[in-house]
């Protein structure tokens, strides 16, 4: 609210450009603005200032009222705890509540419904039962699905894997990246895990009090610890660990291969190495 | 959205107000329900309008605030003065169109009541906005302490209160966050016909009682883990404490009852 205590600039000063078909991590410490920063990519909320451009459309500060619809259609949101959304007695209902809304008719969205369960994980049966009788886990596939059905071509993820456990973090981060890959989506997602952003993102960019602080491909961002740090934020214990190697062996092991398999391959090759 | 409601929240700031012990803040704001009733002419109602605007003066809440917050009720202001502007036939006939017909003592009696209601609004919102919900909670229960004599579960009633009270930003909150979920998927809760923007109230009621009812539920839970078990033998980390402000304001708003009585016609 301006003109009151309660007033924040959320954001400032930012910006970014996201080509077709990138999967974009943004990172940041909580209150960093990372969910106000999406939240404005399809018209929930409004900038004050600046522009925001997402394929055709454009919004713009003080710009008058458009239809929001295909923009929204366009860019599907899974907010954190999506499963908080559900509200049908069924979860076939609510799968096809998205697609309904714009303007999808009743049997092609019970098509997608039947297409979108299975994509998630999730047995037919489920579709008969009411969305409140499922485990938490099962609640949060089945608002994903939701989202899937809408068929967006650019998926915004509000840290998806919140509050799961550990396998179930990896079968949802796995999902998203299949998706990502076959549909050919283009995925932002948002998140505190820097394991998360460095597996599967081809672009990072991290947000610190309100602005975008970093921005580049991962393995140049993790060369910045020190800026990382500043942020509250560090490299992914993989790359610490390759620091470290490298510091300790006086090796020049690439910072570049840090998901956990490529940095067991390197790291027993050089081994190899040194032994012969 | 919904950032502009502001009943029941509070404003930080450090005025007189502010700083006045909650129950006599209770206590004139429930003398005020009465004693606006008393105003029947146009020197009581702009005494008190004077004493009103004193006070929201004292209570350092900016204008712009207040205005903001009471935006949804100034509808019903409005509503019912052109009720009445339009419905009492009292007084001289001012202007006659067709079947319509405004009296002045229509007008007169619409901008009264227009008054009282807004007079009536701003008081009630001026308590919680200078109050927090525990000062509240602990003035009422004070305050109220002498029905437990009859074994009326008066610290039970003023934890409901305030947990009511403190919940109702985050019912807010929350109210927003998934109504922007809903919007995310096509959800449209501002535009059509009102049979279908009832219907589309729904994907957002259910989700909120959902979360409500967990919500009281852990609430409970974590009460009792730490050993909550009502009021009996509690203390009270902050003691209430009644200063000469507070008389003053009490003695002042006596006054301004007398002068009512006095001036009303």
């Amino acid at each position: 609210m301006q003109g009151t205590p309660f007033e924040r600039r959320a954001l400032h000063d930012i910006s970014l450009d996201i080509n077709d078909g990138t999967f974009l991590a943004l990172i940041g410490h909580t209150g960093s603005g990372k969910s106000t920063l999406i939240q404005h990519l399809n018209g929930l909320l409004k900038p004050s200032s600046g522009s925001i451009k997402m394929g055709s459309t454009v919004l713009e500060a003080g710009g008058k009222k458009q239809d929001l619809k295909p923009l929204r259609k366009k860019a599907g949101i899974v907010f954190q705890y999506p499963e908080h959304q559900l509200f049908e007695e069924t979860v076939e209902k609510d799968i096809m509540f998205g697609p309904r809304n714009f303007g999808v008719s009743e049997e092609k969205a019970k098509k997608t419904a039947a297409k979108v369960i299975e994509m998630v994980g999730l047995p037919q049966t489920v579709l008969e039962k009411s969305p409140f009788d499922l485990s938490g886990g099962q609640m949060r596939r089945v608002a994903i699905a939701g989202v899937l059905a809408m068929n967006p071509e650019v998926l915004i993820l509000d840290e998806p894997t919140a509050g799961l456990d550990p396998s179930g973090r990896v079968e949802i981060m796995e999902l998203f990246y299949n998706l990502h890959k076959s549909k050919s989506l283009t995925t932002i997602l948002v998140t505190h895990s820097m394991e998360d952003a460095s597996r599967y993102a081809d672009e990072i960019a991290v947000m610190h009090k309100g602005e975008l602080y970093l921005h580049g491909k991962p393995a140049d961002i993790f060369n910045q610890r020190e800026a990382l740090q500043q942020a509250g934020l560090d490299v992914p214990e993989t790359v610490q660990f390759l620091m470290r190697w490298n510091e300790r062996s006086g090796q020049n092991l690439s910072l570049s291969n840090f998901t956990i398999e490529e940095l067991a391959k390197q790291v027993s090759q050089s081994l190899k190495k040194r032994g012969s | 959205m919904l950032q502009n409601v502001i009943i029941g929240q509070y404003y930080p700031a450090s005025s007189p107000l502010h700083r006045m012990d909650s129950r006599s803040k209770l206590i004139a704001a429930f003398f005020y329900l009465f004693i606006v009733f008393l105003a029947n002419n146009w020197v009581t109602y702009g005494l008190l309008i004077a004493f009103t605007a004193v006070t929201i003066t004292l209570s350092k809440v900016p204008m712009r605030f207040l205005y903001k917050g009471l935006k949804p009720i100034l509808i019903l202001v409005v509503f019912t003065l052109f009720l009445h502007v339009f419905l009492t036939k009292e007084g001289d006939l001012l202007y006659k169109a067709g079947f319509l017909e405004i009296y002045e003592g229509g007008i007169i009696q619409g901008v009264f009541i227009a008054m009282r209601l807004l007079l009536l609004v701003l008081m009630t919102s001026l308590l919680t906005l200078t109050t927090t919900p525990i000062d509240i909670t602990d003035g009422l229960e004070h305050l109220l302490g002498p029905l437990k004599k009859w074994k009326l579960p008066v610290h039970e009633f003023a934890l409901m209160m305030s947990i009511s009270l403190r919940f109702i930003p985050t019912l807010l909150q929350e109210t927003e966050k998934i109504m922007k979920a809903q919007m995310a998927r096509g959800a449209d809760f501002t535009s059509g016909p009102i049979k279908e923007r009832a219907r589309a109230f729904v994907p957002l009621l259910v989700p909120l009682f959902v979360s409500s009812f967990k919500r009281a539920e852990e609430l409970a839970l974590a009460m009792e883990a730490r050993g909550y078990r009502g009021g009996e033998g509690r203390t009270r980390l902050r003691a209430l404490e009644w200063h000469k402000r507070d008389s003053f304001a009490l003695i002042l708003l006596l006054l301004l009852t007398v002068l009512l009585f006095v001036l009303r016609s």
